[in-house]
């Protein structure tokens, strides 16, 4: 006969207190919420938590189930016993080695660390794209604006605006949007010439250490340019 | 907001008269209202019927809290799943048909990527013709006065010295 299994505080791969076992009713309330019930054999939210406090937390981590999970949260709003699933699907994450997070994630949060935004754009190539677009804007057809620039590094502006790196990658117009905002509102605001992006992976990919730096460099560049209100459209 | 507000923007209604529908995103709703107590479903909607008159807004969820993510989140497009992204979808996909709207407002990246290229492309929206950020709906429903002679002059001379101080030539061949 296979031995009874034993839920202990030893050996815990993350914070789960063993009364979760208790805690959880197995209510399914979470799973039945969830829209990604169904997506990958085998998981759903309540069957993860079990899991988790059975001491399976291996196979949750290294299953596929905690990136197919959106971390929409849905599941923890509405469990009855305050299970923190959001919490632990994306501990589930952290737990990951970072040689094996799916997809670029992790390489776009490497790369944001080391050269200031997920894709790696060089600053001239951002500064001058930003000038050479600021002239175009000025003499648009429909909706021209006379006098109009991308102020960057502008200090004492009233508002910093960060930049999702895939705009001026591959949609630049769509910077554009922002830019009518301010200019129609004739607000002083600012870009920042270093660690403008707008996007922070490391919560995503499960990179805290990460994660707090980025959101570090966007509050930093607040303070050096003396901003008084940080837009962050994500 | 505070912008239209303190009637700073002068925005014309017409430009968009559509049925149009908001999608709440999840870290502006439910997982803000989690973590901060707080939540923007109301600013969304308020900014968007700011933008479109109130008879063509179709709301799309009882409680914003309890919206259904896009598909998209915690990084999906970064991620090598997107048969599950797509799937996943199917259920925000429904509830974008049952509103008729076509016209989708959404303050966020990813949504507005799952629903435009994501969604649009893999299940049937019913009415759908376009998503839209949030900020784009403000933007391209503005009437845009041009700057005076003086504030034009003030913006180009700010703009030489920056160019200069960044060393930028826009002559120059790229
Ligand atoms: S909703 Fe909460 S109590 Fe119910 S099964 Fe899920 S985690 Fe357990
Ligand atoms: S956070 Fe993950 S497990 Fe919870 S409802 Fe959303 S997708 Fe499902």
């Amino acid at each position: 006969m296979d031995e009874p299994i034993k839920i202990t505080r030893q050996k815990r791969l993350f914070d789960i207190s063993p009364e979760m076992a208790n805690v959880c009713l197995t209510c399914g309330a979470c799973s039945s919420g969830c829209p990604a019930t169904g997506l990958v054999p085998g998981w759903d939210p309540r069957k993860a938590i079990r899991a988790i406090v059975l001491g399976m937390e291996q196979e949750v981590v290294d299953s596929k189930w905690p990136w197919v999970c959106t971390l929409c949260g849905r599941c923890q709003y509405v469990c009855p016993m305050g299970v923190l699933l959001l919490k632990t699907f994306r501990a589930c994450r952290i737990a990951r080695d970072r040689d094996k997070v799916p997809g670029p994630l992790q390489k776009g949060t490497d790369m944001c660390f080391e050269r200031g935004n997920n894709l790696g754009i060089p600053k001239d190539d951002f500064l001058f794209l930003l000038a050479d677009m600021s002239t175009e804007v000025e003499e648009d057809e429909e909706t021209p604006m006379p006098g109009f620039h991308v102020p960057v590094d502008k200090e004492g502006a009233n508002v910093i605006i960060t930049i999702n790196s895939k705009e001026p990658f591959g949609e630049p117009d769509d910077m554009i949007f922002w830019w009518k905002i301010f200019y129609a509102a004739k607000e002083s605001w600012t870009v920042s010439s270093e660690n403008w992006e707008g996007v922070n992976w490391g919560l995503f990919s499960g990179d805290d250490a990460n994660m707090k730096i980025q959101c570090e460099r966007v509050l930093e560049n607040a303070r050096r340019l003396k901003c008084k209100t940080l837009v962050y459209p994500e | 907001m505070e912008y239209i507000k303190d009637g700073r923007l002068n925005i014309d209604k017409t430009k968009h008269q559509m049925p149009t529908t908001v999608h709440d995103p999840c870290n502006y709703g439910r997982k803000s209202y989690m973590t901060f107590g707080d939540h923007h479903a109301d600013n969304i909607r308020w900014i968007t019927k700011q933008c479109i008159d109130e008879e063509h807004y179709r709301e799309m969820v009882d409680s914003p809290l309890n919206n259904l993510c896009c598909g998209a989140g915690g990084g999906a497009w970064a991620l090598p799943y997107d048969e599950e992204r797509l799937a996943y979808g199917k259920y925000k996909s429904d509830q974008i048909k049952a509103t008729g709207a076509e016209l989708v407002v959404t303050p966020c990246h990813n949504c507005r990527d799952q629903i435009m290229k994501g969604l649009a492309k893999e299940h049937d929206l019913g009415n759908y013709k376009e998503t839209m950020y949030l900020w784009e709906l403000v933007a391209e429903s503005l009437i845009i006065e041009p700057w005076n002679d003086e504030e034009v002059a003030k913006g180009h001379a700010e703009r030489d010295a920056q160019n200069e101080k960044f060393e930028i030539d826009l002559d120059q061949e790229w």
